[in-house]
């Protein structure tokens, strides 16, 4: 697999702006008086599978959310493809909205599967399209034939991109009457809706058997591959992360501990001593 | 577990309007599979049928009346018939049903104030369309007599006039408070809803300058009193107000008819799909790009529309309007119909108004007449309609709570039956409906283990 991460110290920024998708600086997050996220530096480059991974409430899940603008750092920049996420006005941080961010080319799945449960699977995909259709309420209203031709040409669209998931002969089904393996999979479907050039995914593989987790992970490549994605990843499953990642980073309470290759961090004492060995412990 | 997928029609198939589209629907589905086709077929036909009884109800409905309901009244013969008023009245509780489905079937609004835009729209009728403001002679293509005072503009103008203003109202009470959630809109609406009729019942003996604009104990709104006489509504010269009997009925039916076809427009769009995706997960719509304020707002004004038409239809019927119309309890009155009748479906809102107003101003009266010639002292079951309505409700809740035409989803969630399937054997459903069940533990087992932010 040739890796797209270039050499170098990335949180340093030596990497030139344009090969970084993501590029968050001293990022921290904090509710009242806990740091969820401590100044953070994290890069994504273009184009690479990069994992966040570290022990229960180290703060994964938080700073995806603040990629996606879903919360407002408390301090930091991040920027995404040249744009700003998060913008300093004065003393005020402001992020832009998860719409927003949405349309500038970030999809996400949840770690919980947060599909519509009582819509199909294909009008669970048309949701992630939204962003793309332009029509308004009265062409919905008048059925303009612009609207119909949008719609026509979505609905395609979705089929297509539940076919590449393996759900096209699902397509009428309610995403809560599909099987769990299956929801994960129309969840990356919805996200790929969007048309994103990063997906975050918040551990894929969560609740799966060897089996299931494989094919996951050779989904996951092959999306990057044929689709040209960026891939952010948390997960805990270390088989994966190890196998898949081009960088991985390690948060613990809030702070990033290791970062770089997998096998380099996988030797990092910290990150034995916080992550692998607390659960070496437990075992 | 699940439908052949042959047996479903496919988003590849043509999609166009009406019965064209109907029939490229089901030619598709019948190429790709015989069996299926006849099963389709039969589905649609079903529902086909149905809508068509339905429609041919509506429409021959006022002649039957006519010619063989009342007539048999007249002669004696005891029977709770719905006279042209109630008739058309139903009718308009049926708009604002289908209006007030938007809000709360669709988006998941829960508006308790609802009763605010049938106000504004019954008042938008009123300063437009009667004698009102004297001083401000205007007629514009009105069928009016010439010479008469008042500005006065004609019905075809008054509904978009008064769905524009009841949207306009619902635009602005909806931006600062959509943010809210849940309880907290039912109850910023709540207020809405008591403070519109206060304010049209107050607006009397206002001083008030601005440049050249000067009032001197104007009387705006006509007070405890209100205004009248409004316009009856009327098209070429043909009257429709409360005098025309039938005539009425016929263009309340109109006014229904398209606003079913508008409000399914809508839910099977971009926009309906939205609707639903807020009301399911808000968050998670919000992360697949859906602009979920602005969509709120569009789904709160596009509902007080409909009011505001049903509003200026009432006002316009009956010739008056006073703020004593728009109380309370008519909010409750409407939001207990789409319930009762199935909130989500547009149909069954429909039948829950009509269903209600008929025992409103009907049938409760006829019992009460009945019980009533046995002995006067015994209770008027028209002054429990409350009492009756609850009591109804109350029954409907435990037995059949998804309402009697109910949404796939409502009647899946309350039922927990195994829902989405169109075409299966019972025994495939069962399978379905175990390992729905599977998986929903599952989900709740993680969920329990890892809260997610």
């Amino acid at each position: 697999m040739t890796t797209a991460a270039p050499a170098g110290d990335l949180r340093t920024g030596s990497v030139a702006d344009a090969q970084l998708l993501v590029k968050a600086r001293d990022v921290t997050k904090r509710f009242g008086g806990l740091v969820a996220c401590n100044k953070i530096d994290f890069d994504i480059p273009r184009g690479a599978i990069v994992s966040l991974i570290g022990p229960n409430g180290a703060g994964k899940t938080t700073f995806f959310n603040m990629i996606t603008g879903y919360y407002t750092p408390t301090a930091g920049a991040i920027v995404f493809d040249g744009h700003e996420v998060v913008q300093h006005r004065g003393k005020r941080v402001k992020s832009l909205k998860p719409h927003e961010v949405t349309s500038l080319g970030i999809g996400r799945t949840f770690q919980n599967i947060r599909l519509f449960g009582t819509m199909s699977a294909l009008d669970n995909v048309l949701v992630g399209l939204h962003v793309h259709l332009r029509s308004h309420w009265w062409d919905a209203v008048f059925r303009t034939p612009g609207m119909l031709n949008e719609e026509a040409g979505a609905r395609e669209r979705g089929m297509e991109l539940l076919s590449l998931v393996g759900l096209d002969d699902r397509a009428e089904t309610w995403a809560r009457n599909l099987p769990y393996g299956d929801q994960r999979r129309l969840e990356i479907a919805r996200a790929l809706a969007t048309n994103p050039k990063l997906l975050l995914l918040d551990e894929p593989t969560a609740g799966m058997n060897n089996a299931e987790t494989r094919a996951m992970t050779d989904f996951i490549r092959r999306l990057r591959a044929d689709l040209n994605l960026s891939v952010l990843l948390i997960e805990h499953d270390m088989r994966v992360v190890m196998g898949i990642s081009d960088r991985v980073t390690v948060l613990d309470y809030g702070e990033v501990i290791a970062e770089g290759a997998p096998d380099e961090v996988r030797k990092n004492p910290r990150v034995v001593e916080a992550y692998l060995g607390r659960g070496a412990a437990d075992a | 577990m699940t439908a052949d997928a042959r047996y479903v029609i496919r988003a590849s198939d043509p999609v166009r309007s009406g019965p064209a589209g109907w029939l490229d629907q089901v030619t598709a589905a019948a190429r790709r599979a015989p069996v299926a086709y006849r099963e389709q077929l039969a589905r649609r036909r079903r529902r086909t049928i149905a809508i068509t009884i339905l429609a041919l109800l509506f429409v021959l409905y006022p002649l039957i009346n006519t010619l063989l309901l009342q007539p048999l009244v007249r002669s004696g013969v005891p029977l709770p018939v719905p006279d042209d008023t109630v008739a058309t009245f139903m009718l308009i509780f049926a708009a604002m049903a289908i209006g007030l489905n938007i809000v709360a079937g669709f988006a998941g609004l829960l508006d308790l104030g609802y009763v605010a835009f049938y106000a504004l729209g019954a008042y938008t009728a009123a300063f437009f369309a009667s004698p009102h403001f004297a001083s401000l002679s205007l007629v514009l293509f009105s069928e009016v007599a010439p010479g008469y005072p008042g500005i006065h503009v004609p019905f075809f103008v008054i509904v978009p006039l008064a769905a524009l203003i009841a949207a306009t109202f619902g635009v602005l009470l909806g931006a600062p408070t959509l943010r809210l959630r849940g309880d907290y809109l039912a109850i910023v609406t709540l207020g809405f809803g008591e403070i519109v009729p206060v304010v049209f019942k107050n607006l009397v003996g206002i001083n008030f300058q601005l440049g050249p604009i000067k009032l001197e104990n104007a009387n705006l709104t006509g007070g405890a009193v209100g205004i009248n006489p409004i316009d009856p509504p009327s098209f070429f010269g043909i009257d429709f107000g409360a005098t025309s009997g039938q005539a009425a009925v016929y263009l309340a039916m109109v006014i229904v008819a398209l606003s079913v076809i508008i409000a399914r427009n809508l839910e099977r769009s971009r926009m309906g799909r939205a609707w639903m995706a807020i009301r399911e997960d808000e968050l998670a719509a919000e992360m697949m790009g859906v602009n979920t304020v602005r969509t709120k707002l569009l789904a709160f004004g596009l509902g007080a529309s409909f009011a505001g038409v049903a509003g200026s239809l009432q006002a316009s019927y009956l010739g008056a309007t006073t703020s004593d119309f728009f109380q309370f309890s008519t909010s409750i009155l409407v939001l207990i119909m789409i319930i009762l009748g199935g909130i989500g479906n547009i149909w069954g809102v429909m039948a829950g108004a009509l269903a209600l107003v008929y025992v409103d101003k009907t049938f409760l009266p006829w019992i009460a007449q009945r019980v009533q010639a046995i002995n006067s002292d015994l209770p008027n079951a028209a002054q429990f309609n409350f009492l009756i309505f609850g009591i109804i409700l109350v029954i409907m809740m435990r037995f059949r709570p998804e309402g009697f035409i109910p949404s796939r989803q409502r009647a899946a969630e309350l039922r927990h039956a195994p829902p989405g399937q169109q075409i299966g054997s019972a025994a495939t459903l069962g399978e379905d409906a175990v390992k729905s069940e599977e998986t929903s533990q599952a989900i709740a087992a993680e969920q329990a283990a890892e809260p997610d932010a």
